[in-house]
């Protein structure tokens, strides 16, 4: 009877021990796999290729994300091959959020009396109604502004864009009296919350100097980088479309659409086509607008 | 300092004095003149030094109108500057012998204009301490480096012709003074390169003057038409004109004419030169003026009429303004009294006497000061696109007391230079009166037998 | 009593046990899709000029899917360019063609292009990404792709219209030509000794 007892007891706590083993089993599953969810990278390693041409592995968490450093100013010269960059605004959509002039100040460290992008208002004739035109610099394929330039401070690369080099401007300011656009501004005076340690790139246009010139750039920094200029991102309205004319593509950061169907649907124009300077940025005329025109717009926003 | 003078001076002749009289004698006005003009340099330098260490944000210039005075002032010294060749060139080779006592003073005045048109330029620059890229870097393109080439060949032509017509003189000064401090006769000495009136050195210095004197004049025309270029080659309102160059040039010949006809009458009374520039100098200039004036007169009306018929857009704003708006006054006051009332009245023998002409010749010059500041100032608040969103004094250009300081300073050093040259050396060609190299051609090959 | 109580007890624990079982099964399959996946293959056809692509989508075990919305795109420069129709749903035997545009510039001078056909966001079928090189695009021609710097009043320094060079140059050259022979000539006059009479 005790043996029989004991043998029961035993098979019971082993059944007992099982069923409690599989239920922290189970459970511990249920627990990991809710976990899970979320896949830690933590001990993972990488390899990587030292200088000295030796493979070594090192755990991911010990690398620090790395930013492509900006471009010299005697490599910014050079255009990205293959590309040639345009930009269309879409001018039914503009309401006026000035969210692309905020963002392109921030990023350049502009002040507001020196913004890049301005967004005007526009009348056409007495009898049309009043739009919303943002301006920035054209990048004009036949461009004045680098024309009169005395030392080359400013210069048409061959992917389209024009870009200044501050280390080389005189500020004789040729350059702003010859641009029909307005589309250039000045550091009359010392440019305020200016970061000495940045290295100077045409591309970034930071850190500005005294006594030269500035100007919306395209953001050559962002693009190298397979991203689209801030200004296009930061619009909520997706009024402006950034691309490539060699592979025939604009988009606005939520749709995309192929410039040439774009431009010839919504009759895409360029302003001041006639002054013959072939601007890269093309302007779809306000018909079917988006929003109302309201003046009320611009003391909303800078509120 | 007071220098010893150990010798006497004593001259030859009552001319060699009232020429040379003024180089050994050092007046009190003369001192106090050198100083006010020296405080007006020192003034504006204390302008510059703001302007080098707060940036160019102590002028009045902002983003639209970005040009201001200095760039107006620079168009101004670079009209002037064209006397030199009206007095060398036009006069000379027209054989127009009233104007050649003046020939020596109008190419005073020109290199003094030209040096001091180069120095308002860089004193414009965002960044003067680049001011060397633009030989390091310049581009052959840019209309800036055309004007860069062609005012340092006008500033050295010009101060060969001034040297050429000078050399027999300097020749006289070295022989003859010699109440002088010792600096003055070296520099004398050296500058008179062994010039001894020769006949084969005066053949020579004839024939050079003649070639430089041909050659200055399309120099002379390209530095202003140049200058034009500056403007002419963008698409502002009042600048898009190809009207631009001749309108310069000729309104360049009309204030070096003013101007001859100011200097002439001060060096005349301060330097009592009566009986070499007399009252038929002052009846000869005005003629001339009336002339050049006339001709900037047409100029002027092809220059406005054009926009002003058809209002295009930005142009008919601008002209708007000129006529009936912000600048209207300023606009009416220099082409009444700096421009048509000078045509009228130079047009009476009696106004053309030394005073009344050197008043009416005052409102010329001013008038055409204020003329390039029109010709750069309005244009650039007229760009295509409308200007909001900006400070309102962006709207307004009224310069600041730095910018009008430097300009004034600019005037001073021009001054300055004027009467320094006009110290060290006379300032009526000597040589010329008493020993006329004005030859006929058989004497001139007589000569050249004589040598062979 | 005593049995009543570990009878008790032991149910109690089979419950808790089942019940936990039961729940964290519940639970893993609840994290788990209640998607399949699905399988897209490609077939690329060029007749008479025109380039069509068809996708043949099926599940799991080789049946074909019908009524499930499929996007194609063209890879470009910063984003994806949406091709075919607005809607491109496969029919009964899970098939769909799209037409691929013949003016369509391509990322190289090859002529290559990379097509991706995705299903996004279906209420059945996971998200699929796949993704093809195809050499259907229009070929960058050489030029565009080294663009040369040609001479132009608005190039660099080095690369000025010819004319603009050479008329200068004369022009400059001429007139200083002129002034170093007047320089010259005044250098002649310093030599020119007082003869002696």
């Amino acid at each position: 009877m005790g043996n029989k007892n004991s043998n029961a007891s035993s098979r019971r706590n082993f059944i007992k021990k099982i069923a409690s083993g599989s239920l922290i089993t189970v459970s511990g599953l249920t627990i990991y796999s809710v976990s899970s969810c979320e896949k830690s990278t933590e001990g993972e390693k990488a390899t990587l290729l030292t200088p000295d041409g030796k493979l070594v592995q090192v755990l991911k968490s010990e690398i620090e994300s790395f930013e492509l450093l900006p471009v010299s100013p005697k490599e910014s010269r050079k255009g990205i091959p293959g590309k040639k960059f345009v930009m269309v605004v879409d001018l039914a959509k503009c309401k006026n959020a000035r969210k692309c002039v905020k963002h392109c100040d921030k990023h350049h460290n502009l002040t507001p009396d020196r913004p890049y992008i301005k967004v005007l208002e526009m009348k056409d004739n007495e009898k049309s109604a009043p739009y919303w035109m943002p301006k920035k610099c054209f990048q004009c394929d036949n461009p004045p502004c680098v024309k009169v330039c005395p030392v080359g401070a400013t210069f048409k690369r061959t992917d389209g864009i024009v870009l200044i080099d501050n280390e080389r401007c005189i500020g004789c300011r040729f350059c702003m009296a010859a641009c029909p656009y307005s589309a250039r501004i000045f550091n009359w005076a010392t440019p305020p919350n200016v970061d000495e340690d940045l290295s100077y790139s045409p591309e970034t246009s930071i850190p500005s100097k005294i006594g030269t010139v500035g100007k919306c750039d395209f953001c050559p920094d962002m693009i190298r980088k397979d991203k689209l200029p801030h200004c296009i991102t930061a619009c909520p309205n997706g009024v402006l479309y950034f691309g490539d004319e060699i592979d025939d593509t604009v988009t606005n950061g939520e749709e995309t659409l192929r410039l040439s169907t774009l431009l010839r649907e919504k009759a895409g124009y360029r302003y001041l086509e006639e002054l013959g300077t072939k601007p890269r940025v093309y302007y779809l005329p306000p018909v079917d607008r988006l929003f109302p025109f309201n003046k009320e717009n611009a003391k909303e926003e800078e509120s | 300092m007071k220098k010893s003078i150990p010798e006497k001076q004593l001259f030859n002749s009552t001319k060699e004095r009232d020429l040379l009289g003024h180089i050994v004698k050092t007046s009190i006005r003369y001192k106090i003149w050198v100083a006010i003009l020296l405080l007006f340099i020192v003034f504006g330098m204390y302008g510059y030094y703001r302007q080098i260490r707060y940036g160019l944000i102590v002028t009045a210039m902002r983003d639209y109108t970005s040009w201001g005075i200095y760039i107006s002032n620079f168009v101004f010294f670079v009209a002037v500057s064209l006397v030199g060749s009206l007095f060398s060139s036009i006069l000379k080779l027209n054989k127009n012998e009233w104007a050649k006592p003046l020939i020596r003073i109008s190419e005073i005045i020109a290199v003094a204009a030209i040096i001091c048109a180069a120095v308002i330029i860089i004193i414009d620059m965002g960044r003067p301490d680049r001011f060397i890229y633009v030989f390091k870097f310049g581009r052959i393109q840019s209309p800036i480096i055309w004007d860069v080439i062609i005012i340092s060949t006008y500033l050295v032509i010009s101060f060969i012709l001034l040297y050429i017509s000078l050399l027999p003189d300097i020749a006289i000064c070295r022989d003859r003074l010699t109440a002088i401090p010792k600096w003055k006769k070296k520099l004398y000495k050296i500058a008179a390169i062994n010039w001894s009136n020769q006949p084969e050195q005066v053949l020579i210095i004839k024939k050079i003057g003649r070639i430089l004197g041909i050659t200055v004049l399309p120099v002379a025309f390209a530095i202003h038409t140049v200058t034009s270029w500056l403007f002419a080659t963008t698409w502002r309102p009042g600048w898009d004109s190809t009207n631009l160059g001749p309108y310069f040039v000729s309104g360049a010949f009309m204030v070096g004419a003013a101007v001859i006809i100011f200097a002439m009458y001060f060096v005349r009374k301060y330097l009592n030169l009566k009986s070499y520039i007399t009252t038929t100098h002052f009846d000869h200039m005005g003629k001339l003026l009336v002339l050049l004036s006339l001709v900037y007169f047409y100029f002027n009306i092809n220059e406005y009429l054009g926009p002003a018929f058809k209002m295009v857009g930005v142009e008919g704003e601008h002209i708007t303004e000129l006529f009936v708006g912000k600048y209207a006054p300023m606009y009416w006051l220099v082409q009444i009294f700096g421009l048509v009332l000078p045509i009228v009245f130079l047009l009476f023998k009696n106004l053309r006497k030394p005073v009344p002409i050197v008043i009416i010749s005052a409102f010329v010059i001013l008038g055409a000061w204020f003329k390039r500041f029109l010709i750069v100032i309005p244009s650039l608040q007229h760009p295509y696109l409308p200007i909001q969103g900006v400070d309102e004094s962006y709207l307004h250009y009224i310069p600041t007391w730095e910018e009008w300081a430097i300009t004034m300073a600019s005037f001073a050093s021009l001054l300055l230079i004027i009467t320094i040259l006009i110290k060290l050396f006379p300032v009526i060609p000597i040589q010329e009166l008493e020993n006329p190299i004005e030859e006929t051609s058989n004497e001139s090959k007589k000569l050249k037998n004589e040598i062979h | 009593m005593k049995y009543i109580k570990y009878l008790f007890i032991r149910v109690l624990k089979i419950t808790t046990l089942v019940g936990l079982v039961f729940m964290s099964t519940t639970q893993i399959y609840a994290q788990d899709n209640t998607k399949e996946d699905a399988l897209i293959s490609l077939d690329f056809t060029e007749k008479n000029n025109i380039k069509t692509i068809k996708a043949t989508v099926t599940n799991k075990i080789g049946e074909p899917v019908e009524e499930l919305d499929l996007y194609f795109f063209v890879k470009r420069t910063f984003s994806l360019l949406p091709i075919g129709d607005v809607f491109n749903t496969t029919d009964e035997n899970g098939e769909v063609e799209v037409e691929f545009p013949k003016d369509l510039p391509a990322s190289d001078t090859e002529g290559s292009v990379v097509i991706l056909v995705k299903i996004l966001e279906s209420d059945l079928y996971n998200d699929l990404t796949v993704e093809t090189t195809k050499k259907w695009g229009v070929p960058i021609s050489d030029k565009e792709y080294h663009q040369q710097d040609e001479r132009s009043l608005w190039a660099a320094a080095a690369n000025a219209p010819m004319s603009l060079i050479v008329s200068i140059s004369i022009m400059i050259l001429s007139v200083w030509y002129v002034i170093f022979y007047i320089l010259y000539k005044l250098y002649i006059i310093s030599k020119i000794k007082p003869s002696k009479l």
